[in-house]
């Protein structure tokens, strides 16, 4: 073959596989598609906020009035409760040992009581026998004189036994007490959201990070509302809004104000971790949703989109300045 | 009779720069149609200069030099490649055949230069290539030949496209005696005829016999013109 | 004429070969050093290609290039989705992290953090395993090339290769348990760092302890949005920088080009090669119209005019000259596809054809002027010299 054609003919391979070369190199890369589309917001102009929700009563975390080992919990996640349902119950052991001898104490005095009458009523025969006699010869007045008084000292000794008979019994009524404070009673009617404490476990009294119990009542759901300080001064209480749930933007429920919290306050980035940063202020907002809506549960968190006024950065740019300069 | 070629006082002076060396001083020579007229002299003695001037590649200082009443150096250079495509034949001392090109296509040039089809040009070529005796190696290439049929495929090449002058530059120099002697018997039996005329230089003796006249030039000069019509 | 003008060039094989060569290798060197270059340019922003889905990227002001990150606050993420024309923001977390492997030693990595619900702005391709897999626990997806190589296993065999990480297997993440759930396949990078790609709130839990950790905010644009004037919102909004996924390329781009030496140190051999190739396919063009010279002048003397003799050899020179350009990137072309698989950066887009293209025939067309310029001065005379 000769190499006048062979030389073009490679020319032309050569090109057209440059060619291919610079086609199929220079396909765009793929684009990863996100696994779930983001939730997008159905305004023009519009705060976006990330929101927690929480029962409407608050969540209430149940705390122990006396620090004490757990002996049995009565609920589990989940239970409906009345106001007054025990929730657990605290060791109550030594209580009731503490009780069994107020109670024997309170029979010793009842037994004081009655050898005090017994004794007594001795005294006010011997004393009254003594009395009956007319003949002042027959007995001394001495002699007279000495039984009178026995028989008051016993009186007396009765009425003192008498009083520990009732000091006994408020010793008793106050074991009793003690012992139903070991008993922790839900306060409303709600659902028990969160059990943290298991049989043998301490229950520690005053203000937990974690918790005991958290009560709530789920009938109504709220949504917590971050609104970043910055952007506070466009939010509109008669404002609509909206909250996405994460993972699938299908579910999307329509917001009403419930209240706001007029005190701004530190941001938690919520994510839950113990180690949360504040990094700055927020707003925060709750609003009211219909739970049959949404297939969500407490503590999760929302994509949350409040229309607000549409704002030309231009116009107020000073303003901004402002806003920036106090946040930092 | 009519002039082929009619030389008046030619003159051409090569300046290299440091020196002037005249080629040509004073030629007077007239060459008839039909004749074959040889160009003798020893080596710089001016006769390639002539032809050069003669077949208008070549432009002389002074004097007049007319081809078949024309004169050349009147003509505008257009005019000028024209007439030679037309007029011309050249055969060369070496051969100055294309050598990327076979005998058939070798000979085509000259038609394909007058703007003829290369098919065409080639049949004909290939004809001309019989004449001269080389039929059967119309595809070979000039490397494939000997000198004496290169020889003949540059003569077919002078004349396949009918020109007037066929100008010869040692035709014969680079061969052996014989094929000197055959070459000058193609050019002479073959490009020869009434209408045409030959101007060989040459310093070869065996072939002096082949021509009509001899010019015998020295320093520039046509010291003596042999042979007489 | 025309079919003279090829007779000759071809029947010469030998310096045939020679021209084209000389011109294979001046189209070859001006294709394939500009090819690797632009391969090196182009890693420099291949993540912000990767990241494909969003329109818009928001940085800290001072972001320089991709790989210099100043992180914002969190906050900033709601700020930017409230703007008007924004369809979705998402947070991601690019940092280097150094990951402990199994036989001890500390590799650094980019980590990438994806939003969790949505994980935008995940690897273009997976190899093995799904996106969503990030959201097992602990789960992070590494890149091919990573796991072939710098976070691979210590090969059994002393100087063997590395054994390639697999789902299923374990690295240290700033001391913290990390599971490979999935190989992807990501452009490389300009540092050739492993990529580990992971959700948005493990990232942060990797990173070490600051008060931001949030690098870029990933902007998708509401459909029909004017990009320009959005970015122009968003900055003024939010006083950050936004730009364009084509903006944030340049400004990467334009940052390694005015603060690395790679630009002129290629430039330099880019520039020698076409010089060279310049002089070699150059010299070549002009000894062959040398020494065919005589020829020229046979032919000229035989009544062909300058003209004719001006198309014969520029209708060499373009012959041998795309020719060799042909050859040229063909070869180039065969190198790149050669060296896919290898940590070579290589990239070969039309430009570049277009550009060599030029380049060679600039150098036909200079060698051919020459060339011409010889061959017109030419006295036809010469033909009759021994």
């Amino acid at each position: 073959m000769q190499i006048k054609y062979i030389l073009p003919l490679l020319a032309v391979a050569g090109f057209l596989f440059a060619a291919y070369t610079v086609i199929s190199g220079n396909k765009p890369v793929p684009v990863a598609k996100a696994v779930t589309e983001p939730a997008s917001a159905p305004f023009k102009s519009f705060i976006a906020g990330a929101g927690i929700v929480e029962a409407q009563s608050q969540n209430i975390a149940i705390g122990t009035p006396l620090p004490e080992i757990v002996k049995t919990v009565a609920v589990k996640v989940g239970d409906q409760v009345k106001a007054g349902a025990p929730l657990f119950y605290l060791d109550d052991r030594d209580t009731r040992a503490i009780l069994a001898i107020k109670i024997a104490d309170l029979a010793k005095a009842k037994a004081d009581v009655s050898v005090a009458k017994a004794t007594f009523s001795d005294a006010k025969s011997l004393s009254d026998l003594a009395e009956a006699v007319t003949d002042r010869r027959a007995i001394s007045s001495e002699e007279l004189l000495r039984r009178r008084n026995a028989m008051l000292i016993a009186k007396a000794r009765l009425e003192s036994a008498q009083a520990l008979v009732q000091q006994a019994e408020a010793g008793v009524a106050d074991t009793e007490t003690t012992l139903s404070r070991l008993v922790v009673r839900a306060p409303v009617d709600g659902e028990v959201l969160q059990v943290n404490i298991r049989p043998g476990e301490f229950a520690q009294a005053g203000f937990l990070n974690t918790p005991l119990l958290v009560l709530g009542n789920l009938d109504q759901l709220h949504v917590r509302v971050d609104i970043d300080e910055n952007d506070a001064w466009r939010f509109d209480k008669n404002s609509k809004a909206v909250a996405f749930l994460r993972g699938n933007r299908r579910f999307k429920v329509d917001l009403t104000l419930a209240y706001v919290e007029p005190y701004v306050v530190p941001k938690k980035s919520l994510t839950g971790d113990s180690t949360e940063r504040v990094d700055t202020r927020v707003l925060q907002a709750l609003y009211r949703f219909d739970r049959k809506q949404l297939p969500v549960y407490v503590g999760q968190q929302m994509d949350v989109f409040i229309e607000a006024q549409d704002y030309s950065p231009s116009k107020d740019s000073d303003n901004r300045q402002d806003a920036k300069g106090s946040s930092s | 009779m009519d002039l082929a070629v009619r030389c008046q006082n030619v003159v051409k002076v090569y300046d290299t720069g440091e020196q002037k060396v005249t080629a040509l001083n004073g030629i007077n020579l007239d060459i008839a149609v039909g004749e074959l007229m040889m160009l003798v002299g020893p080596s710089g003695c001016g006769k390639t200069t002539l032809i050069s001037v003669m077949a208008g590649i070549l432009d002389q200082d002074d004097g007049s030099c007319e081809v078949f009443g024309e004169n050349l150096i009147d003509m505008r250079s257009r005019d000028k490649l024209n007439f030679r495509a037309h007029n011309i034949g050249f055969v060369f001392q070496a051969f100055n055949l294309l050598p990327s090109l076979n005998a058939a296509e070798n000979v085509s040039v000259p038609l394909i230069i007058n703007g003829m089809k290369r098919v065409e040009a080639e049949r004909k070529a290939t004809s001309v290539l019989e004449q001269v005796g080389l039929g059967e190696r119309a595809t070979s290439l000039p490397s494939q030949l000997s000198g004496g049929q290169q020889q003949r495929v540059a003569i077919a090449r002078a004349l396949v496209h009918s020109p007037r002058l066929i100008v010869c530059d040692e035709p014969t120099s680079a061969l052996d005696h014989e094929t000197g002697h055959n070459v000058m018997t193609l050019l002479k039996d073959v490009a020869l005829h009434k209408d045409r005329t030959l101007v060989i230089v040459t310093h070869d003796a065996r072939i002096f016999d082949f021509a009509d006249r001899i010019a015998e030039m020295d320093d520039g000069h046509i010291i003596k013109v042999k042979g007489a019509r | 004429m025309y079919y003279i003008a090829l007779k000759m060039l071809i029947g010469d094989k030998g310096k045939y070969i020679g021209i084209v060569m000389g011109l294979t290798f001046a189209s070859l060197i001006m294709t394939q050093q500009p090819a690797i270059f632009l391969g090196l340019m182009t890693r420099s922003y291949s993540f912000i290609t990767d990241v494909g889905l969003p329109d818009i990227w928001v940085m800290d002001p001072k972001v320089q290039f991709v790989d210099d990150i100043k992180p914002l606050q969190d906050t900033e993420l709601y700020r930017v989705r409230g703007i008007s024309g924004v369809e979705w923001a998402m947070p991601m977390y690019k940092g280097l992290l150094k990951a402990r492997l199994t036989d001890g030693t500390f590799q650094t990595c980019i980590v990438v953090g994806l939003d969790d619900a949505t994980l935008t702005g995940g690897p273009p391709v997976m190899l093995e395993g799904k996106i969503d897999d990030l959201r097992r626990s602990d789960g992070v997806i590494v890149d091919i090339d990573g796991a072939r190589d710098k976070l691979g296993k210590p090969s059994p065999v002393p100087g063997g290769k590395p054994i390639p990480l697999k789902v299923g297997d374990v690295l240290e993440l700033n001391d913290l348990r990390a599971i490979v759930v999935g190989i992807a396949k990501v452009t490389r990078t300009f540092q050739s760092q492993p990529v580990v790609y992971t959700t948005y709130s493990r990232a942060k839990s990797y990173a070490p302890k600051e008060r931001k950790l949030l690098s870029f905010v990933l902007v998708k644009a509401k459909q029909g949005q004017n990009l320009v004037e959005l970015t122009r919102r968003i900055r003024e909004t939010t006083g950050l920088a936004a730009y364009t996924q084509a903006e944030f390329k340049t400004l990467t781009f334009e940052y390694f080009m005015h603060n690395t030496g790679i630009p002129i140190n290629f430039g330099i051999s880019v520039l020698l090669g076409f010089i060279v190739g310049a002089a070699i396919a150059g010299q070549t063009f002009y000894n062959f119209t040398l020494e065919n010279l005589r020829q020229f002048g046979v032919l000229k003397a035989m009544g062909t005019s300058n003209w004719t003799l001006l198309r014969m050899i520029l209708l060499q020179a373009v012959l041998v000259g795309s020719i060799g350009y042909g050859l040229g990137v063909g070869l180039t072309a065969l190198f790149g596809y050669a060296m896919r698989n290898t940590i070579l950066a290589f990239k070969f887009p039309w430009q570049l054809l277009l550009f060599s293209g030029a380049g060679v025939s600039l150098i036909c067309v200079f060698a051919a002027i020459i060339s011409i310029l010889k061959v017109i001065r030419l006295e036809p005379a010469i033909v009759f010299k021994g």
